[in-house]
């Protein structure tokens, strides 16, 4: 590593070639923020005129969602119900499974189980969602069809399953942050006093734990709120409002895919309808994303005190 | 520590379960894709083109595509997102301003990535004409990636500690000298990781492309990308949803590929992460 311009370049060379790399840096920090900002400027414009267009309180309590029909309807509220049934139907699933796992990993692992398991969940947490998809429609489904006759081809149980296995790894890896952020002295003060090891993770380790696994439960929710592919192939894409997790339903990211196959041009209102459903899951999101931050960081600063 | 746990520890029990279930969830997922893809294992599928028939189509096109696409996205978001993580860094005062942008790129990695595909439709297929071809695919796909890259190059740079810095200026050095010979020896083993991180997000993203309008029939491989757009991801989905077992099969092969070359990336990365963490002081 031989320092810049000791061996002769005069340094009027060199302070301009610092100038000359400033300036190329400050080119990128512009073309980055322009290219975000122009990413929020189309959503923001697009679902501005649509709601011009389309009053926002029909747009969010009408409860028929037809936006390509011949007497087009936009109610988003089938598609925001669809979505949080996904969501939290994925949670059911992940949510007790990934946390006590782990405990697992924190408390009851060998080595060898906690290298097997890690190595589980990085894989895991690698396939693409279009491959869990395939997963969802070709195998959960027509077990699932075995086991109740009354299933759907296209269902939201399947979906619910599949998007659960999904952020499986992201509760898991997150969880166990936060169990390992709860100081071992709590843990020994427990086992000292005679309680037994469960009574230990019920009553101290859990607790101590809970902002962070709320954490962890937030961010692996928006990332179910915004999973797309495996909603798509498993849940169908007919909108409707059902309760059955034997139906198919459609959710917010779904419709989005349908800009492609359809054909919807640019300037109307069915085109600008699906910047309106972008920005509703954005600020969905978005605000989940945020909490779940904030939470993050007030426990790590916790941690640091 | 090893105690045996007793008898009489439900919750020890319970976890012991849910560690199994998890297993087991990867598992009956990889027996699965394993089993279905092992009917089209050849070269015939490796090289042919996407076809009508099942029996003679293969993943040539899609596989070339999703190539395409990610050294496109490498050119576009690499530099200028390592860039703008060199200057809000090294170069820009804290104000503000960057705060804003910090917070934006932060929560912008996070968004889905299907709202990239709305918005690229909208920007780069039809406002800027470049229609659904693999250039209009790689220009969203890097603005998919660029917030991921930029948040985690910041995040390796800051964690370089502030005595090189501090060290390397005291000793008169100018802030490109400093960056270049103290900062990104350091912090390149990171931004490399977070930038593989990107990579694999933007390599198996199916939905954004699909919203750009994707080519399913392919005969023959992309050459320039101003080809028609088709990838891996959108190929899988595609055939996916045939009822026909034979696409099916076609999907899972599809999906092991696209797996493997994940894999591979991601080996490479560590493999390279692991020199350069050994090479730097």
């Amino acid at each position: 590593m031989m320092p810049q311009g000791v061996a002769g370049a005069g340094t009027a060379s060199r302070a301009a070639g610092e100038r000359l790399v400033a300036h190329v840096l400050l080119a990128c920090t512009v073309i980055a923020v322009v290219t975000l900002a122009a990413v929020l400027a189309v959503l923001v414009r697009e679902a501005g005129l649509f709601l011009a267009d389309v009053s926002p309180w029909r747009f969010l309590t009408e409860i028929t969602w037809a936006p390509a029909a011949e007497e087009a309807r936009f109610g988003v509220l089938p598609l925001v119900v669809g979505t949080v049934q996904i969501a939290v139907g994925a949670a059911v699933f992940a949510l007790p499974v990934g946390v006590m796992t782990a405990v697992y990993l924190h408390q009851y692992a060998s080595r060898r189980a906690t290298r097997l398991l890690s190595g589980v969940t990085a894989l895991m947490s690698s396939v693409p969602t279009v491959v869990y998809g395939l997963f969802a429609l070709h195998f959960v489904t027509p077990v699932l069809q075995v086991l109740w006759p009354g299933v759907e081809a296209f269902n939201a149980l399947s979906a619910c399953m599949v998007v659960g296995l999904m952020i499986l790894p992201t509760v898991t890896v997150l969880s166990r942050e936060a169990l390992d952020s709860v100081p071992a002295p709590l843990l020994n003060a427990g086992l000292a006093l005679g309680a037994p090891k469960g009574r230990v993770v019920a009553r101290i380790l859990l607790p101590a734990a809970s902002g962070g696994i709320l954490a962890a439960v937030l961010i692996a929710m928006a990332r179910a709120v915004g999973e797309t592919m495996i909603v798509t192939l498993a849940a169908g894409n007919e909108s409707r409002l059902t309760w059955s997790p034997f139906e198919g339903l459609q959710t917010l990211t779904a419709f989005l895919t349908q800009l492609g196959t359809g054909d919807a041009a640019t300037g109307t209102r069915e085109f600008q309808a699906f910047f309106a459903v972008g920005a509703v899951l954005f600020v969905g999101t978005y605000g989940i994303h945020m909490a779940g931050r904030m939470l993050v960081s007030r426990s790590v600063g916790r941690r640091g005190q | 520590m090893t105690r045996p746990t007793s008898r009489r520890d439900p919750i020890g029990a319970a976890c012991r379960v849910a560690a199994l279930v998890v297993l087991f969830g990867f598992l009956a997922f990889a027996a699965y894709l394993g089993f279905t893809a092992s009917q089209v294992v050849g070269m015939d599928f490796l090289r042919g083109a996407s076809s009508g028939a099942a029996d003679s189509a293969g993943i040539g096109p899609a596989l070339a595509g999703t190539l395409w696409l990610l050294l496109l996205t490498a050119v576009l978001a690499l530099p200028i997102g390592i860039g703008t993580a060199i200057y809000l860094e090294e170069y820009a005062p804290r104000t503000r301003l960057t705060a804003v942008i910090e917070s934006v790129a932060a929560n912008l990695a996070g968004i889905p990535s299907v709202i990239y595909g709305i918005v690229g439709l909208a920007l780069f297929v039809r406002a800027l004409g470049m229609g659904p071809t693999i250039l209009a695919g790689g220009c969203t796909l890097a603005v998919l990636a660029l917030p991921v890259v930029i948040v985690t190059s910041r995040t390796a740079i800051r964690r370089v500690p502030a005595g090189l810095r501090l060290a390397a200026y005291g000793l008169g050095a100018t802030r490109w000298q400093v960056v270049r010979n103290q900062i990104l020896p350091v912090a390149g083993p990171g931004i490399l990781a977070g930038c593989c991180a990107a990579f694999t997000r933007t390599a198996g993203a199916a939905a954004p492309l699909l919203v750009l309008g994707t080519a399913t029939f392919m005969s023959f491989a992309p050459q320039t990308p101003a080809h028609p757009l088709t990838s891996l991801p959108t190929q899988i989905f595609s055939w996916a949803t045939r009822s026909h077992e034979g696409f099916t099969a076609l999907a899972a092969g599809a999906a092991i590929v696209l797996l493997l070359l994940l894999l591979v990336m991601n080996l490479v990365s560590a493999f390279v992460v692991r020199r350069l963490g050994g090479a730097s002081p």
